[in-house]
């Protein structure tokens, strides 16, 4: 007889592992004949690594599905509102080289006509300016949504920026007090494994075994139940293995960036996150092509100060596993890999691992054709995140050795190098990315192919359709541009809003 | 009380406006002054009636939002429950200033004491960062020069009306579901009758002056009453 997936044991204490308590046991049924348990194990002394501070717009619906109010969110997570990313210094190098790659796609239109009609009428802006109001409303410092407007609601697509460990914490809050996820403060010193390898218990150091139908490998780094699956190095493609991080404090009242910055320089990237009290600074950068101190002197420019800084150095290696779903353990989270930030695009595939497990929950039976599936869609979307990333460097026309080595041919996977090809020719189109659900669509392509400053195709021998006007997005840029409050503003509303209610639980 | 003054780029380029619906934003009334341009409009929701002024010497036009002072039933909470909203709300804390050297340009005025003018930084801007009038206040104008086309137009409206006798006294009884009884008095509206009863001149000389229009529209208001008892009717048992 088939047997339900109900006992879940979740080990580590992450974003990741307390997303997964957190979904998993939101969409428990109550009632069901024999109730879904979420059991989280978490290492006492193991601290958690901060990784990705900016979201994609997958968070509201990831949020709204747990049941965490987007202002509880906002004021709890030190949170902001993130329109996009602003690539600086990435074409050549040179004064004005900037390019926005908003979340919110260009106006509804066939690629060919878009790009043609952004020639024919908007020649002389960056292709994100002329399709999408998103850009002017990030430079300005805007929210995307005004409060009177229902929860992740907004007038343009966003995601968040925010401190990740206190998301952590909002998440254990809400998964222990509001959904009945049990809470075990504990280290996993080891696994029980059935005879066809799959695991029946984790054994704790002072609770003994903790058994379970599904284990989610929620442990980071140390990737405790995963550790010997195979692991694919990606490091040829993207050769970041570095990066030093600091915090820089802002004053109360300044403006908050909207977007992630990520400006280049000889060898990587700068990352610059503004949160309302701080902003998250790091420098990414291959070992192989620059120093730590050379790194060191690179973030200590950017910033401008100067006082020596103290980095937190951080070390990792762009890669994932061969397989992330084995017998009845799934590996979510950097136990399953982890890519250079980039796009961050570490928090999204922790969502989307979620997303994909809740979709088809298995049973016993189905399970090795779930996990099938599972690996298949997952080795697609590590691929193309790869892809995605690598295109960044490849358009780029900088110089210097590092930069050099990224458009090394050798360096380029297949699959990237076949459409780079096409889209000399032609803009990217729906049927180069086929999936329903790819992260990367079509258009974020467009924002960073046109924003690198590849030449639009010439004209065709083949008819085009009418070209789609772009007066329409200039209009509603000035609307929203009067409409939307400062992110600062909106924060600072936020807050009073909630005093009262604050004072009145206490009275 | 009132604050108003002239509003320039140069003096308003970061001014919000909050457009916010609720009773602190001065929404709970229940009736606004209208003018006949609007009629068409106003009565897809509201029932159109007439006053006389509290000096008695001219009458105005009203749509009607509640039964009683301060009762609004279109608002609920920050909700406004209608397709339309008359021009003279719409524009607030706007208003039309009169020249400074007769035969100037209208100018427009804002009351700096109302509640819509934001102060937390939220609200929508008047003006852009380098001082051109927001899509926004390119409305609010366009409203504004309605309105006071439609105030120009009022006089000659309510002038005709009288000329052809086209008001009568009209008290509404407002029976509720619960059996209690309202009364709205005071009120005037279109004497049906009497407008049966004109002649093709009477008509043709209503027509050329365009108030045949509002004259009917303001008729066929009256359905909204109707309406108007049912949404209080709703309301009534939450206060029980």
């Amino acid at each position: 007889m088939d047997t339900a997936i109900t006992k879940i044991v979740i080990v580590g204490g992450g974003t990741a592992g307390w997303l997964a308590a957190c979904r998993i046991a939101a969409a428990a049924h109550p009632a069901a004949a024999d109730p879904i348990t979420v059991t989280l194990v978490e290492s006492p002394d193991v601290p958690t690594i901060g990784v990705g501070e900016g979201t994609w717009p997958t968070m509201r619906a990831t949020l709204e599905r747990i049941g965490i109010g987007e202002a509880e969110f906002l004021l709890s997570c030190d949170a902001s509102f993130k329109h996009g990313s602003r690539f600086r210094g990435w074409a050549n190098g040179a004064p004005g080289d900037v390019y926005f790659h908003p979340f919110t796609p260009p106006v509804e239109a066939d690629p060919r006509t878009l790009v043609a009609a952004w020639q024919a009428e908007a020649a002389g802006e960056p292709f994100a300016d002329a399709v999408t109001p998103q850009p002017h409303v990030a430079r300005q410092c805007l929210a995307p949504r005004q409060r009177a407007m229902p929860d992740f609601a907004g007038a343009l697509n966003y995601g968040y920026h925010l401190d990740a460990g206190k998301l952590a914490a909002l998440l254990q809050r809400h998964a222990t007090e509001k959904l009945g996820v049990r809470h075990l403060r504990d280290h996993v010193i080891g696994s029980d494994r059935a005879d066809d390898g799959t695991i029946t218990a984790v054994r704790t150091r002072h609770n003994g075994a903790v058994a379970g139908d599904l284990f989610l490998d929620c442990s980071g780094h140390a990737a405790l139940l995963v550790g010997d699956v195979p692991f694919i190095d990606r490091s040829d493609v993207l050769f970041n293995d570095r990066a030093l991080a600091v915090q820089v404090p802002v004053a109360p009242d300044s403006p908050i960036a909207a977007q992630t910055d990520a400006t280049a320089h000889a060898a990587g990237w700068i990352w610059d996150i503004g949160l309302p009290t701080r902003r998250g600074v790091g420098c990414v950068y291959s070992s192989a092509h620059m120093s730590d101190d050379e790194a060191l002197a690179t973030l200590a420019a950017y910033l401008g100060t100067p006082e020596p800084i103290a980095p937190r150095r951080l070390r990792f290696r762009s890669g994932h596993r061969a397989q992330f779903w084995t017998g009845n353990c799934l590996a979510i989270g950097l136990s399953a890999g982890f890519l250079e930030p980039l796009e961050a695009s570490a928090i999204v595939t922790v969502e989307l691992s979620l997303d994909a497990l809740l979709d088809d929950w298995p049973t016993r039976a189905t399970m090795p054709l779930t996990a099938s599936r599972f690996n298949t869609l997952f080795r697609y979307r590590w691929d193309r995140i790869v892809e995605f990333l690598k295109l960044h460097y490849v358009l780029s026309r900088r110089e210097g050795r590092y930069w050099r080595d990224h458009r090394d041919p050798a360096s380029i996977p297949p699959r990237l190098a076949e459409l780079l090809a096409l889209w000399q020719h032609r803009p990217p189109l729906r049927t180069d990315l086929p999936m329903v659900d790819e992260m990367f669509p079509a258009a974020s392509y467009h924002y960073i192919l046109y924003g690198m400053g590849a030449s639009p195709p010439a004209t065709g021998p083949l008819r085009e359709g009418a070209l789609p006007s772009l007066a329409p997005v200039a209009q509603r840029t000035r609307s929203m541009v009067a409409a939307l409050p400062p992110i600062r503003a909106y924060l600072e509303a936020c807050r009073a809003a909630r005093q009262p209610i604050a004072m009145e639980q206490f009275s | 009380m009132a604050n108003h003054v002239l509003l320039t780029s140069e003096e308003h380029r970061t001014l919000r406006i909050d457009p916010s619906r609720g009773a602190d934003f001065g929404d709970a009334v229940m009736s606004c002054l209208i003018v006949p341009t609007e009629f068409r409009r106003v009565q897809n929701d509201y029932p159109i009636l007439f006053r006389l002024t509290p000096q008695r010497d001219r009458f105005q036009a009203l749509a009607m939002f509640g039964f009683e002072p301060g009762e609004n039933l279109f608002l609920d909470g920050t909700r406004w429950d209608a397709r339309y909203r008359p021009l003279a709300l719409e524009i607030q804390p706007f208003l039309i200033g009169h020249p400074a050297t007769p035969g100037g340009d209208k100018q427009i005025h804002l009351d700096l004491d109302s509640p819509r003018v934001a102060t937390g930084g939220e609200g929508v801007r008047v003006f852009d960062d380098v001082g051109r009038p927001t899509p926004y206040l390119e409305t609010v104008a366009e409203q504004l020069g309605e309105l006071d086309l439609g105030w120009q137009a009022t006089d000659g409206f309510f002038a005709a009306l009288n000329r052809h006798e086209l008001l009568e006294p009209l008290t509404l009884e407002i029976t509720l579901d619960d059996g209690t009884t309202n009364r709205l008095v005071g009120y005037h509206g279109i004497a049906e009758e009497r407008l049966q009863q004109l002649d093709a001149a009477a008509l043709g000389e209503l027509q050329a002056e365009g108030h045949l229009m509002p004259v009917f529209m303001a008729v066929a208001s009256l359905s909204n009453v109707a309406e108007l008892i049912a949404r209080k009717s709703r309301r009534e048992p939450a206060r029980g």
